[in-house]
């Protein structure tokens, strides 16, 4: 059921996942089709999430903006006290600007690598961190032996800190163990995303892989053909799946797999390292006294990629 | 001798890898139901392509760690490419063995051919050279007007009438008896072939054909009212084989115990279509899942392609063939059905009649012939039971009746 509708107000609008922003000519959005977004958030109960660029919008625009309650997903360069998830494309940032902030931070196999030492700093400051693997699909053997490592040392970090007294929120290694079921991207199935051309698409990716892509438009509504395939339940590796924190990455899906419901092997293993690496992590805090006693303890597992023992389920 | 035929289990069903290379996209012939939309005359394959595919393929044990291994061959028409098949087959046992590879002792060459160059010498040597591992089918449709209806020359005849090819094959057909006497061979019923389904059966079995494997197309041809004229027809010749005893010693695939019942959604979700499990290699090195998910197979879809004989195999694009199950791509419809076994689906042509691009949605077209053929089917074994009953003959019957597992298309 549709729960979310995400607004692309500019071309330029921040990426807060794993997909790039190619357009690089600001277009905003028109207003007509602005006030036709939130109106169709307003009929269908959708919670809206405004993207923004990194410029300042007409008065106008925030005006309009402001008629419904929504979230704002800006960059870096927009952050102001109006920044409900903030963006960082990489790893230049002002730490100090961050107290409290949701920080969803963009970053290569190869970047994580190099600077995840910096990340126990940044928890200490914001509310939360997504790290975002913006070329998860292109996971090379290498690549996963180091984000073992470097999902090691997080783990040390985070624990750390809840030794500390502190409560962070770092989406690979803690969301797992905060969650009793799949907690997915779900693009398609409860959310979907209006871009500045007035159409409806499956997420910003979409729309930036190809315009034509469209599930319909503002003005004539939604309209997804085999809409079930969104859904976790036609997933057949997905539902038996429980890397619960996993984005489910259904673009990624498309573009390795060539099916939404198929996630690739990548996908797949990055989602279990953290997975695997969430485990330690309860673990050891639960070795030091009690912690999510309502939360079962995640099991250990021989595999990394769940389509290995797709076929058993059947 | 069991007191009623059924179909042979075909070739270490279930345990091989069927590999399969398009030869060619060239065919004499211009079928009318033929699937196979592009066919061309420009894309052969070369020796280097072939001999590519079979280094990668034999190479790469461990990733075809099945039994046994069909190596098949299909067009267009095949055996237009004789001199390329047999020098491929020399290749194929000649590394086999110098690989020590585990299909060495355990392979089979496959050929669905339309019949037609089947006397001719160099086609006939390749026989003889490799009959203890051949596995050939010669398509014939039935009677002269039933074949001829859809299965005519590209050509024209002088007059500018069709020019159907039955006389050119069925002269074939005691030759392919002699060296394979349990031939069995493939007929297709689209629309306009529905009255003539009795008597093409009984003729083929008058040619000495005692298998006979028939099927409705999956494309979405069918009229209003066929599936009547279906149902008639499948009852007519229920009659004539129970009537005539041909069940003894003839087989004809419409007729199974297995079809017509209810599936479990947990315990029968398995797929129908072995596509993914196979691979299909094309002239230009391309692998696909199934000769169906190239691009001269396709109405409305691009192929599928899954890697190439230079890259390998991208095994991403293999995981949704091998995650597919039955419930996941069935419409309401099929899940409530209550004679949904034995309704068979196409893994291509549900792509190609989808609505999106994914082989993720099961095409109905067929919906309304299955259901007659299952009524057919319900008539066919309620008058051969009572038969075999009042002959005495139920009881050994049911002893000593074999499993039938379903077989990938």
């Amino acid at each position: 059921m549709l729960q979310y509708l995400v607004i692309l107000l500019d071309d330029t609008s921040t990426s807060y996942c794993h997909y790039g922003v190619n357009k690089k000519e600001r277009k905003l959005i028109s207003l007509d089709h602005l006030r036709q977004g939130i109106r169709l958030g307003m009929v269908e109960n959708l919670m809206i999430q405004f993207v923004y660029p990194d410029y300042n919008l007409p008065q106008e625009y925030l005006d309009v903006i402001d008629t419904i309650d929504h979230s704002n997903i800006k960059p870096m360069a927009a952050l102001d006290n109006d920044t409900d998830i903030v963006t960082i494309d990489g790893w230049s940032y002002d730490a100090s600007k961050l107290k409290d902030a949701v920080v969803a931070l963009l970053t290569s196999w190869k970047q994580l690598n190099e600077n995840h030492g910096k990340l126990k700093d940044l928890l200490a400051v914001v509310q939360r961190l997504n790290v975002v693997i913006t070329d998860v699909e292109r996971m090379s053997d290498s690549d996963r032996e180091q984000y073992k490592v470097v999902l090691e040392t997080l783990c040390k970090d985070v624990e750390a800190l809840y030794v500390d007294g502190k409560s962070p929120q770092l989406n690979l290694l803690t969301d797992r163990m905060m969650l009793s079921a799949m907690n997915n991207c779900n693009a398609g199935d409860t959310t979907v995303t209006l871009a500045p051309n007035g159409k409806l698409y499956i997420c910003p990716a979409f729309y930036y892989e190809n315009e034509d892509d469209c599930v319909g438009d503002v003005v004539n509504g939604l309209d997804i053909k085999n809409k079930q395939l969104y859904r976790l339940d036609y997933a057949p590796i997905c539902r038996k799946c429980d890397a619960w924190q996993c984005r489910r990455c259904i673009w990624i899906n498309r573009k390795t797999t060539l099916e939404v419901n198929t996630p690739s092997h990548e996908q797949c293993v990055a989602a279990h390292l953290d997975r695997n690496a969430s485990r330690d992590l309860m673990l050891s805090l639960r070795s030091k006294g009690t912690f999510l006693p309502d939360k079962e303890e995640i099991k250990e597992i021989t595999y990394l990629d769940p389509f290995e023992i797709a076929t058993q389920w059947k | 001798m069991g007191i009623i035929k059924t179909k042979e289990a075909s070739w270490q069903s279930g345990v091989a890898k069927n590999i399969t290379f398009i030869v060619t996209k060239d065919c004499q012939l211009a079928c009318k139901y033929c699937y196979l939309v592009g066919k061309n005359e420009k894309e052969q394959m070369s020796w280097e392509t072939a001999k590519a595919a079979i280094d990668y393929i034999l190479s790469h044990e461990d990733e075809f760690r099945e039994e046994s291994v069909i190596w098949d061959f299909i067009g267009g028409e095949p055996f237009m490419e004789i001199d390329l098949i047999d020098k491929i087959c020399d290749y194929l046992k000649t590394e086999m063995f110098r690989l020590n590879h585990h299909w060495f002792n355990s392979y089979r060459f496959s050929f669905s051919t339309n019949g037609i160059n089947y006397h001719t010498p160099k086609v006939q040597e390749f026989i003889k050279k490799n009959i203890s591992h051949l596995s050939i089918g010669i398509t014939i449709d039935g009677t002269e007007r039933k074949h001829d209806l859809n299965r005519i020359y590209k050509q024209n005849n002088p007059d500018g009438s069709e020019h159907g090819s039955y006389q050119d094959v069925v002269r074939n057909i005691p030759l392919w008896l002699e060296q394979f006497p349990g031939g069995s061979t493939k007929v297709t019923i689209s629309s306009a072939d529905i009255p003539y389904i009795k008597e093409s059966v009984l003729h083929l079995y008058s040619l000495g054909i005692h298998e006979v494997n028939i099927n409705c197309v999956f494309e979405d041809v069918w009229q209003e009212g066929d599936d009547r004229l279906f149902e008639d027809q499948l009852m007519q010749l229920a009659d004539a084989i129970i009537d005539g005893g041909y069940y003894t010693d003839y087989a004809c695939s419409f007729f199974s115990e297995n079809i017509g019942k209810p599936l479990d959604p947990i315990l029968e979700n398995q797929n129908w279509c072995g596509a993914g499990k196979m691979l299909a290699v094309d002239a230009a090195g391309m692998f696909y899942p199934c000769t169906r998910f190239a691009g001269y197979s396709l109405r409305e879809k691009k192929p599928i392609i899954i890697g190439n004989v230079r890259d390998g195999i991208d095994k991403n694009k293999l995981r949704p063939f091998l995650t597919l199950d039955r419930t996941t791509q069935s419409p309401q419809q099929c899940l409530d059905c209550e004679v949904a076994s034995g309704c068979a689906w196409c893994q291509g042509e549900n792509y190609d009649a989808a609505e999106t691009s994914t082989v993720y949605q099961r095409a109905t077209a067929i919906c309304l012939m299955h259901k007659a053929r299952v009524r057919a089917n319900n008539y066919y074994w309620n008058r051969l039971y009572r038969k075999l009953e009042l002959e005495g003959q139920r009881e050994e019957y049911e002893m000593n009746k074999r499993e039938v597992k379903p077989v990938d298309c």
